[in-house]
């Protein structure tokens, strides 16, 4: 009797447990082995890559890790600051590419001659990888700080733009109808009917903005010496042969990527109506 | 009353990739009151969406104007209202806010808490109390029609227009829809204008339908008048004695359209052969022991004879569609009711006369009068006993007739009104195709028609009806079906005509030879001609000429005889005074110009004199002998005799102006 109702209440992590084994074991069991062949490798000689246990047994790696919070002044500071410090310059060029990009991309998307006479600047611009755009800004820009916001904005302007575009230009002709034929108010007509009609693709364009952002901000920073960031970080890493700093880096940078990807996926599906 | 929707010679016109443009509608007049239920019927692509969206304003016609409410339709506006095929629900906002967007805005002058209630109310009124905190996505299709039906009606909207709204819904849900809008449009009298392509559904919901020929260039074919008593249930409509025959007719219209299309798809490119302009010919016929000539000449090889080697039967079910064939110039030729040539001339057809020749009379005879057999049973044998009948009546009897310009429109009415019953006032003629005679007959919803066989002695031997008169007792050897053809295809393919009207007499010759009479019954009797039994067609003599029950007596055709087959100036003449007496078309001032132009006389000579039939050429100068003892003659003042007829409407007196025909 006892035995039974220990199985039949069993408790919370075994609930848990067998609701998601079959989600949660094979990506477990994929990093495990991944994990496996690079300790493998580097043991090997094969390569000059340091194994991933040297996130534990080099010292500086180390302390790295276990203290991302330390601000010993100047660049030197834990990589939770150093990641602040890159979040912070996304969030600025992020925030001016959403605005710009959505305010342009409604405007060009309503009007036809506004969208012939800008698209093929568009198109040619956004072509641009984000490196390249950093000489351009360090010539044209005061200082870097505002040089490698502007490259975040840049790089992350145009998905954004020519999605608000095509998500006004591809609103139903039945929604515009019902709006002509009930004389709807300019000021109502943007607000119920076409911000909702184009929200999707607007958040599409968001979502792939910010992953493209997030990359950017990492080729800017290694590119623009001297600042505080993650990817400056690596650079420096680099330079002095931190071999093991650089992957609890790029491990660092992964994961905030993921995280940000998440979070604009969550905004959307809380803003985006189900349709 | 001044009508609430006025469309004024609209056309809209679409441009095309590569400059070229699209004529989707054109010449459209509408007219549609306070309160009425409208239909546009026609398949797709043939406009009526575009139509819809011009009174709504959606979209602008090219020329013409279209008026709602004494206003220049300019701009879409709520006064309006579209409910489209696919709902047009916001599906970010949830029933009630939907509903909510429109009142808002439309109705903004009103308190919140009145709109509230409006809101309310219509959500109400299509039952969706339930669900009106539901996102659209949520509903099923039939709950968004309501949603979308709710929002249009909130607004009070003059006009309700309605795009296919049940198009895309399941057989019960559109059956439960079309009932619950038909009680809101009732109760609240509503406006409504509704595009469909279901028949029962416009039959069931509409006042009139307008139904849409083919694009390009669509025009309104024609307007139907539902006369079905309101309120309307599904259950009483079927049962209706409308109901069908409106059916009917929309069907026929609709398949009336589709071979219209086809045949325009064929190729129409006149094939010049063994010197004549034109070889590939399309003859319309209708279904009637009349058609013999035609059969004949098909099945005998009199066609190929005479170089025709591509000529194609057209079968139509009513002279309507002889009448479209001929005017929209699908077809080369066709054997009308001897009374179209004139009719169409003098613009019978939609008030335009349209020029039509006559160069051979192909039968005489072959019409009869039946009366429901109730008549017989009743002990009414004549005229006038109907006459004394119909006094002591009250309700309306029904006649039916096949053509307003057929020699049965003429004829029938002559015979009423020789014996005093007018045939306006005193009965009502319907216009019904041949083949369906019987079937109305059997159905009770007409009391007697006026065909020509076998649907008279097929009443007979069926026991639905008795023939009261045939030829004998009308006008024997009266004209009955003549070969007509445009008058610009006559010039254009003068020798392809020649060789048409000889094919045509010889097959005549063939059928007036006894011998050759059993052959062509059965010939007749193939599904292709009547498809009908070989029991009801007859040919020669008939046996009696007195109406009886037990012994049916059928109507004899002349399809070949000494004077019979030339085309007679004094018959059309007289078909004129009978079509101006009954008000269908004016009496033409210029009437000699008419006649010298519909009646082709040579044409038929040279045939005939190429064939060597020389008797046939005669003129008979002999006049035209009534039934009643009335006599006609070619020198008799047309006006005058008009003038002493005793029942007649207030004819008109007017000069028809034809084109000049232009020689080839």
């Amino acid at each position: 009797m006892v035995a039974q109702s220990q199985r039949l209440s069993p408790t919370l992590f075994q609930l848990w447990w067998q609701k998601y084994a079959s989600q949660v074991l094979p990506p477990l069991v994929g990093i495990v082995v991944f994990l496996a062949l690079w300790q493998g490798v580097s043991s090997s000689g094969l390569t000059r890559l340091p194994a991933p246990s040297t996130l534990f047994t080099d010292e500086d790696t180390r302390t790295l890790l276990l203290n991302p919070f330390f601000d010993r002044g100047g660049l030197d500071k834990g990589l939770f600051w150093q990641t602040l410090a890159s979040l912070t310059r996304v969030a600025k060029g992020y925030l001016a590419a959403a605005v710009v990009g959505i305010s342009l991309g409604i405007l060009v998307g309503v009007n036809q001659i506004l969208n012939r006479a800008l698209d093929p600047i568009f198109q040619f611009l956004r072509m641009i990888a984000p490196l390249a755009w950093v000489p351009i800004t360090l010539i044209a820009l005061p200082n870097v700080q505002i040089a490698a916001t502007f490259v975040i904005f840049i790089t992350s302007v145009w998905p954004i733009l020519i999605n608000t575009t095509v998500g006004v230009q591809q609103i139903p002709q039945d929604y515009k109808n019902v709006a002509l034929v009930l004389q709807i108010s300019p000021r109502k007509y943007f607000f119920k009917i076409l911000l909702p009609a184009a929200l999707p693709y607007i958040f599409t364009g968001l979502r792939i903005a910010i992953g493209l952002a997030w990359l950017a901000i990492i080729a800017a920073e290694i590119v623009m010496s001297g600042v505080v960031g993650i990817g400056f970080f690596i650079w420096d890493a680099y330079q002095q042969n931190y071999v093991s700093e650089v992957i609890l880096a790029v491990i660092y940078i992964g994961a905030v990527g993921l995280i940000l990807d998440r979070l604009v996926a969550w905004v959307q599906r809380r803003i985006v109506p189900e349709q | 009353m001044t009508a609430l929707v006025t469309v004024a010679q609209v056309a809209k016109q679409f441009p095309l990739a590569g400059g070229n443009s699209y004529l989707a509608l054109q010449g459209i007049n509408l007219e549609i009151q306070r309160g009425e239920f409208i239909s546009f019927i026609g398949h797709s692509g043939c406009g009526k969406s575009t139509l819809l969206n011009m009174i709504a304003g959606l979209d602008q016609p090219t020329h013409g104007q279209v008026w709602v409410g004494g206003r220049l339709v300019k701009q879409p506006g709520p006064d309006r209202m579209v409910v489209f095929q696919n709902y047009s629900l916001l599906p970010w906002l949830t029933v009630w806010d939907n509903i909510a967007l429109a009142v808002e805005e439309v109705l903004g002058h009103l308190s919140p808490v009145e709109q509230r209630q409006i809101i309310q109310q219509h959500i109400n009124l299509v039952g969706l109390t339930a669900a009106k905190d539901k996102l659209p996505a949520h509903l099923s299709g039939g709950m968004r029609q309501r949603v979308a039906i709710a929002r249009a009606l909130a607004i009070r909207p003059e006009v309700l227009l309605l795009d296919e709204p049940f198009g895309a819904l399941d057989a019960l849900t559109r059956g439960n829809l079309q009932e619950q809008l038909m009680r809101i449009c009732e109760e609240h009298q509503v406006t409504t204008v509704m595009v469909t392509h279901d028949v029962d559904e416009a039959v069931f919901l509409s006042d009139r339908i307008v139904m849409l020929t083919n694009g390009p260039g669509s025009q309104i074919g024609n307007i139907l008048t539902v006369d079905i008593p309101r309120p309307r249930r599904r259950m009483e409509v079927v049962k209706h004695p409308s109901y069908y025959s409106l059916r009917s007719e929309i069907i026929y219209f609709l398949n009336q359209q589709k071979r219209i299309k086809k045949m325009r798809s064929r190729a129409m490119t006149a094939v010049a052969r063994h010197g004549l302009e034109k070889v590939n010919l399309e003859l319309g016929f209708v279904p009637l022991t009349a058609c013999a000539p035609l059969a004949v000449a098909q099945e005998k090889g009199l066609f190929a004879k005479h170089g025709l080697d591509e000529v194609h039967l057209v079968r139509e079910s009513s002279w309507r569609g002889i009448v479209d064939g001929l005017v929209g110039g699908y077809l080369d030729a066709a054997q009308t009711p001897a009374g179209l040539p004139v009719w169409l001339t003098l613009g019978g057809h939609q008030d335009k006369p349209l020029p039509i020749v006559s160069s051979l009379t192909m039968t005489r005879n072959g019409n009869g009068i039946t009366l429901a057999q109730k008549f017989y049973q009743q002990g009414i044998h004549t005229a006038s006993q109907l006459r004394n009948y119909l006094q002591e009546q009250t309700e309306p009897h029904i006649l039916g007739m096949v053509h307003p310009a057929s020699m049965h429109n003429l004829l029938l009415r002559y015979w009423l009104a020789a014996a005093g019953i007018d045939p306006d006032r005193d009965v009502r003629l319907k216009t019904i195709p041949p083949a369906q005679m019987v079937a109305d007959l059997k159905a009770g919803t007409i009391d007697g028609y006026c065909v020509g066989e076998p649907w008279n002695v097929r009443a007979a031997l069926e026991g639905l009806g008795f023939t009261v008169a045939t030829d004998q007792e009308l006008w024997l050897d009266h004209p009955a079906k003549v070969l007509g053809v445009r008058e610009d295809w006559g010039m254009r393919y003068p020798n392809t005509h020649i060789a048409l009207v000889k094919a045509l007499l010889e097959a005549c010759h063939y059928c007036d030879q006894p011998q050759h009479r059993e052959e062509i019954r059965h010939l007749l009797a193939r599904p292709e001609y009547l498809g009908t039994d070989v029991r009801y067609i007859y040919l020669g003599e008939p046996g009696k000429l007195t109406c009886e029950l037990n012994q049916p007596e059928y109507a004899h055709h002349r399809f070949y005889g000494e004077g019979l087959n030339r085309p007679s100036r004094t018959e059309h003449l007289w078909i004129m005074t009978q079509l101006a007496r009954w008000g269908d078309v004016p009496f033409p001032r210029n009437w000699l110009e008419i006649l010298e132009r519909v009646c082709r006389v040579n044409v038929f000579t040279i045939a005939a004199r190429e064939l060597g039939l020389l008797g046939t050429t005669q003129t008979s100068r002999s006049p035209i002998r009534l039934f009643d003892g009335s006599e006609f003659t070619s020198n008799q003042d047309p006006i005058d005799y008009l003038n002493h007829l005793a029942i007649k409407r207030d004819f008109s007196v007017a000069e028809i102006v034809l084109e000049r025909p232009q020689a080839a």
